[in-house]
């Protein structure tokens, strides 16, 4: 198990960290809270009990720590850096938290439907319908934008 | 521009160093424990304030930076919890001292005249040392005890930050005050 656990975090950091950052909403609590949370998943290793898979109960504790170190940071609203004097805007306060840690797992994580609903402990169905709406709203927001 | 490229600007991809170790010492129980022992020492023998307490300690100073003198690391942590709330040490070259702060603030500071003010959390420092207590003013006029702590010996400093989470993030002053109560520092905000 334990070695299962290093296994996954060596090969999926990048998601993992790219996940946490957004959650979190600041890159070094992002980057904490994914360490937090495999010394969690370590810690309780026992209690997984093999009822979903492992990665969706690992991804589940990731992102309860991001979702802990955003509400004990109240970290700033993430900004991606300027380009061309212009910092691009992403709408995310129009998104409710469900539907951004949705998004956030499709996109930065490539996660399917039935993965993000076992991480979420969601359904499928609710995952798609989310993943819809949010996109609607992003892409009618960027319009607007640009 | 489309949700993709939005998103993938927001937290743009990058090769990540993995650091399984950090994740196996954070894992282990032990540390934590002596901290808390530690506290409860001092409680006990010292009578230290029940809000944070203060234990010299000798750790492994894991994140400090490599400036940092590691042998002798002070450690403030809050006794309830045993949550560590902020780690002191010398710098190795006896200029000023290193911080950390939970989570991830970490630094070296050369001594100075200036008293640094940084936020948020609240936390800064000052090489004066008339300071002994502060406060810090919400806009609603509502006033919030600071910790304030001098460390003595090589680090020489005082430190001064929020305590507990009760302090808002938004503030409009933050006075820091000497033993007689005059104002030895005064920072004011616009919002």
């Amino acid at each position: 198990m334990l070695e299962e656990l290093e296994a996954f975090y060596r090969t999926h950091l990048a998601e993992l960290r790219r996940v946490a950052t957004a959650i979190a909403g600041d890159r070094e609590l992002g980057c904490d809270a994914v360490q937090e949370a495999f010394a969690r998943a370590v810690r309780k290793r026992r209690s997984f009990r093999g009822e979903g898979t492992l990665e969706a109960w690992v991804w589940r504790i990731v992102v309860n720590a991001a979702r802990d170190a955003r509400r004990g940071q109240r970290a700033a609203v993430l900004e991606a850096p300027a380009e061309n004097g212009h910092a691009p805007v992403v709408p995310l306060d129009l998104l409710s938290e469900r539907q951004r840690e949705i998004v956030f797992l499709h996109y930065y994580a490539d996660l399917d439907y039935a993965a993000i609903a076992d991480a979420l402990e969601i359904s499928p169905g609710t995952v798609g319908a989310t993943l819809t709406a949010a996109r609607r709203t992003l892409r009618d927001a960027l319009e607007e934008v640009s | 521009m489309t949700e993709f490229t939005a998103l993938e600007e927001l937290v743009p991809a990058r090769d990540e160093e993995p650091d399984w170790e950090d994740v196996l010492r954070r894992a282990r129980p032990a540390r934590r424990i002596r901290l808390v022992v530690a506290v409860l020492v001092a409680v006990a023998v010292f009578g230290v304030a029940p809000a944070l307490a203060v234990v010299l300690f000798r750790d492994h100073g894991l994140g400090f930076p490599p400036a940092a003198d590691k042998s002798n690391i002070v450690v403030i942590l809050a006794p309830q919890t045993g949550r560590i709330l902020l780690e002191v040490a010398p710098r190795k070259d006896g200029n000023g001292f290193c911080f950390r702060i939970k989570p991830l603030r970490a630094g070296c500071v050369p001594r100075s005249k200036e008293t640094v003010l940084m936020r948020p959390p609240l936390f800064g420092w000052s090489f004066d040392p008339r300071i002994v207590s502060g406060t810090a003013t919400a806009p609603s006029g509502k006033t919030f005890p600071l910790f304030v702590r001098h460390f003595g010996g090589r680090i020489d400093a005082t430190i001064y930050m929020a305590r507990g989470r009760l302090v808002p993030r938004l503030l409009k002053s933050v006075v820091l005050r000497d033993a007689s109560g005059n104002v030895v520092s005064r920072f004011a905000f616009k919002h």
